[in-house]
């Protein structure tokens, strides 16, 4: 059995150089010290990236855009053997995902991962999650229940009062001056096909980097002699406990999943009043609030603008700080992330009490 | 005082029995698997002359008296308040049946308690055999603790037909050991042994983690490896046993694990189903993060790892618990008692011709209130209330949104008249009581509604 499994082992290895890339994996390591946990966030996002995948795929087997979008997801929640838990788990884990990159980000800002030879991976990284970003506004769409409708259409109203070119990207986007079910279709072929033809070279990318670079020395552990600072190998050691976490993870995700199975509303009327206090998913809600302080058009147009210049900057960071030696800037950039931090904290939070008050006030007025 | 109708508003009381028996059983069944552990363990360490784990075992020995002493102890006669306060008929059906061997239990449980503090505080102090043997004398007390309340526990899921067959006639003493010996009594004693064991390693392997790797490196790995393979037994027995449980449950409790297959629909019963799939996943994965972070890389094992295991074992004994609980809906004792107090060959003759108020020594009506809603209310406390709230867990309000005052009297009919096509007899008990007793149930719940509220956003279908 040994000599079959070594012949086998041997044929795949002449073919596909196996052996080369066990040595490479052997190879390399891993800084151990007291932020070595902030690594595994990475893979926790990829985890769920591939749940994504997955479920996605088998979500695909009911759902069906357009007209009877609805219908196929109350089959799915309601009617079909663990339905709801595939759209469950979809669900929560896009949610989860878009969580564990934005702390997969700050981690990697903070230990300045960022800088010299990893800036591909930054600029990559940063395209990732705003491709999950869209990902997520148009899967919200999909079921085109009540909430989902009224989400999408506030949604689209904000590029549509976008000075000039504004119309025109929303009637691009909705297919027409409504949100229907041309809509649906658009951003179906957008969710399934579009984003993840972008979305898979450039994570294909971001992973070789991380590979070639391997993980970065946070700036307090790299300035002590090479013989003081711990190492560990990728391969077991690294992959071991990255399985585990995978597996914490997974267990996090059934009981979301299990508990908080996610629900279906009312089907979409358009017809209907918008219920009070609608809002998008929680990573949109800074932008919600900070373009909700100003008003009219070019109001809007200028938070938009603030929004936009925020998140250039913080994309061209690694070319500001580029270095250890970058002196002086290094702690300007560390700045501006805590800034960063507390601005999406703050506006967030506001923003929550902001749809709570408008709640309230609509039950109260009735 | 509104004793005994315990309004826990939007949690409930059967959640405070829930919140204090989770707790409870993560560390009662550490106490007795803990036991074996730290007897098995120094017997290895004196037989293979390994001084450097009597020091550990000491430290854990300590954190073991700590947890079991105070905390398990105190939550145990948290569960006696709580089930108490919310179940007084059911409470009182089984001190009628079981009170020797309570009383036995609590023989063994004064020796588990003195013979935990006896073991810590005579390290180093008496004979290494005589300290071994209390150990000894400690771990088979609390294992007896098992036998005996293992034997009440599973009562309430499957009396077994020899105490049904003189339950209410005042004999049911009588069938003590047959209701003990219940169907499900072996399988679950097995099943409970199984977590003991897993969760003794759990718990250990918190200890373990707080050795220093690069100090002591052999030591800690002996340590974390043994304590790893504790696991074991669960990994490789659990489906089997679980299936011989599942096997000796009554086909209609089984049915309540496939309510949730196909939906997610509110008001349907399907968190069993869930929450009993959370079980194997736990179980299955808890294993192998064990091996991942403990068994490949002793020395690296943390703290964090340790909790992270300990939060693994908190869902699937979570789960475990919930799922055993709510096996036996409708019923608080399986087929003769009714989750709700009422006893189910009292429901024509006693409750329904001659009135459930009558017959519920428990229920009084609050003489504040108009006639009709006093009567409403004091059905809704007796017959509703332990498992529904107001506003909270299993909200009324949610329940009955949409439905006006002759919905909410239809949906009581169905219920009362309880008949086979009643979508909601597998887990809900009939609603029972004279026409008026029902009619004023349902102008109470109206009440709360005048003008009945829209459907909810979130459909119930």
């Amino acid at each position: 059995m040994k000599a079959l499994a070594a012949s086998v082992y041997q044929w795949m290895d002449e073919r596909l150089g196996l052996e080369e890339a066990l040595a490479f994996a052997r190879h390399k390591t891993v800084p151990v010290h007291r932020h070595t946990f902030w690594y595994y966030w990475g893979g926790i996002s990829l985890l769920f990236f591939l749940i994504q995948a997955f479920t996605g795929i088998l979500l695909l087997v009911y759902y069906r855009p357009g007209p009877e979008a609805y219908d196929s997801v109350r089959q799915i929640t309601y009617d079909i053997n663990f339905g709801w838990l595939i759209r469950s788990a979809h669900s929560w884990a896009a949610n989860l995902m878009i969580g564990a990159i934005f702390i997969h980000m700050f981690s990697v800002y903070f230990m300045k991962a960022y800088r010299k030879p990893r800036e591909i991976g930054w600029f990559s990284g940063i395209g990732l999650l705003l491709l999950c970003m869209v990902f997520g506004f148009s899967g919200y769409l999909l079921p085109m229940d009540e909430l989902a409708y009224f989400a999408t259409k506030v949604g689209l109203e904000i590029p549509q009062k976008t000075p000039v070119i504004g119309p025109v990207i929303a009637n691009l986007m909705r297919g027409g001056l409504e949100v229907s079910e041309f809509t649906v279709q658009r951003f179906f072929a957008l969710h399934v096909v579009v984003l993840p033809a972008l979305f898979l070279p450039l994570l294909g990318l971001h992973l070789w980097l991380v590979q070639k670079h391997g993980n970065a020395w946070p700036p307090a552990e790299e300035v002590k002699p090479a013989a003081e600072r711990k190492t560990m190998p990728f391969f077991p050691n690294f992959l071991a406990k990255d399985l585990a976490m995978w597996l914490i993870t997974l267990n996090v995700l059934a009981v979301c999943a299990a508990l908080f199975p996610w629900d279906l509303g009312e089907q979409a009327d358009a017809l209907k009043a918008p219920p009070p206090g609608i809002h998008p998913e929680w990573y949109f809600m800074s932008s919600f609030m900070v373009i909700k302080l100003f008003q009219g058009a070019w109001g809007q147009a200028f938070a938009m603008g603030l929004f936009t210049l925020g998140l250039v900057l913080w994309t061209l960071v690694p070319l500001f700080d580029s270095t250890r030696h970058a002196g002086q800037r290094g702690k300007y950039a560390t700045y501006f992330g805590l800034l960063v931090v507390v601005i999406l904290a703050v506006t967030t939070i506001w923003a929550y009490y902001a749809v709570a008050a408008e709640i309230q006030q609509h039950a109260q007025g009735l | 005082m509104n004793y005994p109708f315990w309004d826990v508003p939007h949690i409930g009381s059967g959640w405070v029995i829930g919140l204090i028996a989770i707790f409870h059983v993560m560390i009662s069944h550490f106490a007795v698997g803990g036991g074996f552990y730290l007897w098995l363990a120094e017997r290895k360490a004196l037989r293979e002359n390994r001084r450097e784990w009597l020091v550990m075992l000491r430290q854990h020995s300590k954190f073991f008296l700590v947890l079991t002493g105070v905390f398990g102890a105190a939550s145990g006669v948290g569960i006696w308040f709580a089930i108490g306060l919310a179940h007084p008929e059911a409470t009182s059906t089984l001190i009628h049946n079981f009170v020797f061997g309570w009383a036995i239990e609590w023989v063994f449980f004064m020796v588990e308690l003195t013979t935990a503090a006896v073991y810590y505080y005579t390290w180093g102090r008496i004979p290494d055999r005589l300290h071994l043997k209390v150990g000894w004398v400690y771990a088979v007390a609390s294992l007896f603790t098992l036998i005996i309340i293992n034997g009440i526990l599973t009562f309430m899921l499957t009396p077994g037909a020899a105490w049904l067959s003189v339950a209410g006639s005042g004999q049911e003493a009588a069938k003590f050991w047959a209701a003990f010996f219940n169907p499900t009594y072996w399988p679950s004693l097995f099943l409970r042994t199984l977590v003991c064991v897993s969760l003794a390693g759990i718990w250990a392997l918190v200890t373990c983690s707080r050795l220093d790797g690069e100090r002591q490196p052999a030591l800690k790995t002996e340590l974390v490896r043994w304590s790893a393979k504790w696991l074991l037994p669960s990994f490789l027995l659990l489906p089997l046993v679980l299936a011989w449980f599942l096997w000796q449950v009554p086909e209609s409790q089984r049915e309540l694990l496939k309510l949730g297959i196909s939906t997610i629909g509110s008001g349907a019963f399907t968190q069993v189903t869930r929450i009993s799939m959370l079980i194997a996943l736990t179980s299955g994965t808890i294993v192998l993060v064990v091996y991942f972070l403990a068994w490949r890389s002793p020395r690296e094992f943390t703290l964090s790892h340790a909790l992270a295991v300990l939060l693994l074992g908190l869902i699937a004994t979570a789960s475990g618990e919930y799922t055993r609980e709510t096996l036996r809906k409708p019923y608080v004792i399986g087929q003769h008692m009714y989750s709700n107090g009422v006893r189910k060959q009292w429901v024509a003759d006693k409750y329904n011709r001659e009135g459930y108020l009558m017959h519920s020594p428990w229920v009084s009506k609050d003489p504040a209130l108009p006639p009709q809603m006093a009567t409403g209310q004091a059905m809704f406390r007796g017959q509703c209330m332990s498992c529904h709230t107001r506003d909270g867990y299993r909200s009324m309000e949610r329940l009955l949104a949409g439905r006006n005052p002759e919905a909410i009297q239809n949906l009581l009919k169905v219920l009362h008249e309880n008949k086979e096509n009643n979508p909601y007899r597998a887990y809900m008990p009939p609603v029972v009581g004279t026409a008026d007793e029902i009619a004023a149930l349902g102008a109470y719940l109206a009440a709360w509604s005048p003008a009945f509220k829209p459907p909810p956003a979130k459909p119930a279908k």
